[in-house]
């Protein structure tokens, strides 16, 4: 905290303490933080009387394992949520901007989807898919409609990660190969076998990970060939050449990379490398688990943004609004692969999680969230990239929709990333009332993914608040 | 066959013409232009008159009766039925200048006879027992082997191959770090049994089955390679490796000094010194195979990683090593070796009394011999000559290699560097007509790999360099 000068105005705002000594410098700080202010929000948090931050800490320390990381020096204790809103023990209110890690889409504890869980969980919250049930029907064919070209058939597991696991064991049955390819910087998973496919050390047990081979990210920013799709792939084409049996299982990549720091691929990438893969006798396999459901504004998938259609889509998060839910959606010629042995996944559609997956898709239909990311997001990206302007440790401001990285760098030309600056910005960002993701290899990217009801206002008061935190580092 | 050969009109002609033959000469003009062909070096030797099965018979029994992924270089496969020095005689008795040693193994010469001596000897005084009983010829060699390398590179496993010495020094790497990643270079040949050929990094080589735990990085080729010969950018992608496509740590880096299988690629300078650091900060060894660059073949030094200015962990051996018997080693730290006391690790044949004492007799002629010397002398000639073929016809695109360990790469186009496929089948076939055996490799197999016995003379370098002239200027 020694690089982070305390903010007198936000001291007082905070403690309410009428010592704070009021000078020239301070009245300015204070005008300032003042204009700070989260956009109104019509709604008072019940008083809570659970265990405080402390006391769950101590417990979690206890009691979970040791691998739970979290942010913030001191750790937030959130309660309650409304919409792109969260509230701590002490009723203060916070702006979502990373929605509990891209999986919040309409909006914390949305109604319709709420009561949609709360009536199918009255009548019947589980039996298993070896009976009928008409949930998990209707949301296939909700999410079916949703997925272009003759993907049309629906598995459904409980998370990304088993998602991408499926999606794998398809790929190889479906070729004949074993060889799997990712892109590095990606993330697709932390099981045993999708951490093979998962491509940054810091997520990466030392296991073996089974035959896959991690090639160059087309990243823009930081990759060696910039913006050239075409170098990119024909290191791909090299890569299979030599480092294969010229024949692979399949090709996995986020359209916009999550975890890796919001990095889009270099435009025109996956048209070509689809091709490749497919001559090598492999299938494409999407994962649209952070960037699917409309949270890219000009598609409802990110592979859209591409011009290409994947064999196979995995999808997580945002499906479910937070409900433990994901789907693999394929062709049926890939999916009938499947039917060589038994393959079960005892809640994979369970009745609840399928009424919450159906709402979400009528909320955001309804509520016109796709277009609502374009709007707000392009918003957000062009104030961004105005603060880049006057900001060097802005290197760079990329994504897409409400699917937003913002690079820190300390020198622009060498690309040095701002870790301890990156921190600071952090809890500077906590203090005045923001939640933000943090991202990339270096931990140097702000993830900007907020719900998708995010409003104008709210990527202002995002803006604002980078503006004034920079100006404090 | 020579005297036909002389009878041929055909005029040298220089680049960039078209390499098309012509028919436009004059009988006066022709009678002047005979071309001379080269010959062979004298060689005081004749082969007995062979009385064995012939080529067709032999082909048409490996059909039969051996796997068909068995291949042959050749229209017309050579049956070859006896060896001397750097020559091969075949059926007919007609003797061939050996230039790729039976793929860089036969290092001393066909039949050296200190080594023939060393293993009959041997034989008829103890052919096998184990090494779980005492025997001194395993130790003599170990010995001699390990005052060959740097540093405390002192302890010896003997296995049966360069495959079986890779599998074993992965195995170790993994043992030592407690990590499984390897990282590898694309176009790189380490064997074919499962674990190796997950290192191995070319397609062809690569039989579709699970290969797991390898990483290949981008290529240092400073011919096709796409940072040329800048070194530290290729490492660049070793790096790049260890941050996104491993935990952090590996268990090792392997690469040979100089491809061979690869086509006879260099790695980048400066390359090796900064791998070496990414992977030690990874917790990593480096492993040095040294199954083709060793045993003097380089010239400027015994072993190839001797070039780089780095001191490996593990060291692979074979081929030259037994000048052909069957037999391979790693080499390492006490500190690292102790790892296989963690469980048992046994070898049948591994160091057995014969391969160990043709292995030291190898040792000692190279030495007594002066090969690596010859190597370096010899094998700078040949480059030069080489040199002035490619300055003289299109068809080369590149000349590179060390002492004895040559690559010569045909490209229809220079700028493009489109590999000549069909024009390199039809000089290897013209070549051997001449009476010259080489190697052919790379991706493509469009390159010449020239590793002829260390015993290779001047004369012989001249033959080839003479027989290749003739052969592309009547293309």
């Amino acid at each position: 905290m020694a690089m982070v000068k305390r903010s007198i105005g936000v001291c007082k705002r905070l403690s309410g303490s009428s010592s704070c000594l009021s000078t020239s410098t301070a009245t300015s700080d204070n005008d300032i933080a003042r204009r700070l202010q989260l956009p109104p929000f019509d709604y008072k948090p019940r008083p809570y009387k659970g265990p405080l931050a402390d006391e769950v800490f101590a417990k979690r320390k206890k009691f979970l394992g040791p691998s739970l990381f979290h942010f913030y020096q001191k750790p937030l204790n959130i309660v309650e949520g409304k919409m792109q809103y969260l509230f701590d023990e002490n009723g203060r209110r916070y702006l979502d901007a990373f929605a509990g890690i891209v999986t919040i889409s309409c909006g914390h504890c949305h109604p319709e989807v709420l009561n949609a869980i709360m009536e199918q969980s009255k009548l019947l919250q589980h039996t298993t898919t070896i009976y009928l049930h008409h949930a998990i029907a209707d949301f296939a064919e909700a999410l079916a409609s949703k997925v272009p070209g003759n993907l049309k058939v629906v598995y459904f597991v409980n998370s990304g990660s088993e998602a991408n696991d499926l999606a794998m064991l398809m790929a190889r049955l479906y070729t004949g190969n074993m060889g799997m390819i990712s892109l590095r910087n990606a993330y697709h998973g932390g099981s045993s076998s999708t951490i093979g496919l998962t491509a940054m050390n810091t997520w990466k047990y030392p296991i073996p990970e089974g035959e896959v081979h991690h090639i160059m990210n087309p990243d823009p920013y930081r990759g060696i060939f910039g913006s050239d799709a075409n170098r990119y792939a024909r290191e791909l084409q090299d890569h299979i050449d030599y480092g294969t049996s010229g024949k692979v299982a399949g090709f996995i990549a986020e359209t916009i990379q999550g975890a890796g720091g919001a990095v889009e691929l270099a435009p025109g990438y996956l048209k070509l490398v689809y091709d490749i893969v497919h001559k090598a006798g492999g299938v494409c396999i999407a994962d649209e688990v952070q960037c699917g459901f409309a949270r890219t504004g000009s598609h409802f998938w990110g592979f859209e943004t591409q011009g290409v259609i994947p064999d196979i889509v995995t999808m997580a998060k945002g499906i479910g609004n937070g409900l433990p839910l994901a789907a693999v959606v394929t062709t049926p010629e890939i999916a009938s692969v499947m039917a060589q042995k038994l393959q079960f996944n005892t809640f994979g559609g369970n009745p609840v999680c399928s009424a919450g997956g159906l709402a979400v898709l009528r909320v955001l239909d309804k509520e016109k969230r796709q277009s609502h990311c374009a709007d707000v997001g392009s918003h957000l990206i062009q104030r961004l990239r105005s603060l880049m302007q006057i900001h060097d440790i802005i290197g760079d401001v990329r994504g897409r929709g409400l699917m937003v990285g913002i690079e820190f760098v300390t020198d622009r030309k060498e690309k040095t990333p701002a870790k301890a600056e990156t921190t600071a910005l952090h809890e500077r960002f906590r203090e005045l009332g923001i939640l933000v993701g943090k991202g990339g290899l270096h931990g140097n990217v702000f993830r900007i993914k907020p719900p998708m009801c995010f409003t104008k206002d709210d990527a202002d008061f995002v803006v604002d608040a980078l503006d004034y935190a920079i100006s404090k580092l | 066959m020579a005297v036909s050969l002389a009878t041929r009109l055909v005029r040298r002609r220089s680049p960039p013409l078209l390499w098309r033959r012509s028919f436009s000469m004059s009988a006066v003009d022709a009678e002047k232009e005979v071309v001379v062909v080269p010959e062979l070096p004298p060689f005081d030797y004749s082969p007995p008159p062979y009385a064995g099965p012939t080529a067709e018979e032999i082909l048409a029994k490996r059909r039969e009766y051996l796997s068909p992924s068995i291949l042959h270089s050749y229209k017309n496969p050579v049956n070859i039925v006896e060896g001397k020095k750097q020559y091969l005689f075949d059926e007919k008795g007609r003797r061939y200048v050996d230039a790729f040693g039976g793929i860089a193994t036969v290092c001393c010469g066909h039949c050296h006879h200190d080594v023939v001596e060393a293993i009959v000897n041997q034989t008829k005084k103890l052919q096998h027992s184990t090494v779980l009983y005492l025997n001194h010829a395993i130790t003599d060699f170990a010995q001699a082997l390990a005052s060959k390398l740097p540093s405390d590179l002192k302890v010896v496993f003997f296995t049966n191959s360069g495959t079986e010495a890779n599998e074993l020094a992965m195995l170790i790497a993994r043992l030592y770090t407690g990590c499984h990643d390897i990282i590898s270079l694309r176009n790189a040949y380490h064997g074919n049994a499962t674990g190796t050929m997950a290192a191995t990094a070319q397609s062809i080589w690569k039989f579709n089955v699970v290969q797991s735990g390898v990483h290949h990085a981008v290529n240092p080729d400073p011919y096709r390679g796409i940072f040329g010969s800048d070194g530290e950018k290729y490492a660049r992608d070793v790096q790049d490796i260890i941050n996104f496509g491993t935990s952090g740590n590996v268990a090792a880096f392997i690469s040979e000094a100089i491809q061979g299988v690869g086509g006879i690629i260099e790695l980048a300078p400066g390359y090796l010194p900064v791998v070496y650091n990414a992977i030690k900060k990874a917790g990593g060894l480096f492993i040095a195979d040294e199954v083709q660059a060793g045993f003097g073949r380089t010239g400027s030094h015994f072993w190839g990683f001797e070039a780089h200015n780095v001191v490996p962990d593990i060291v692979t051996i074979a081929k030259g090593i037994g000048n052909g018997i069957p037999l391979g080693a790693v080499v390492t730290t006490p500190e690292i070796a102790e790892v296989l006391t963690r469980r048992s690790y046994f070898n049948t044949f591994g160091g057995n009394p014969v391969c160990t004492a043709a292995g030291l007799a190898v040792l000692k002629v190279i030495e007594k011999e002066q090969l690596q010397q010859n190597a370096f002398v010899v094998g700078s000639h040949l480059k030069e000559r080489l040199t002035a073929l490619k300055d003289k016809y299109e068809l080369i695109g590149d000349v590179r290699g060390r002492g004895l360990m040559l690559g010569v790469e045909l490209v229809t186009d220079r700028e493009l560097k489109t590999p000549a496929k069909n024009e390199t089948l039809h000089v290897m076939d013209q070549m051997k007509e001449l009476g010259v055996l080489i190697g052919k490799g790379g991706y493509y197999g469009n390159v010449f790999r020239i590793t002829p016995p260390l015993c290779f003379t001047k004369e012989d370098a001249d033959f080839v360099a003479d027989a290749m002239d003739l052969t592309l200027s009547r293309m």
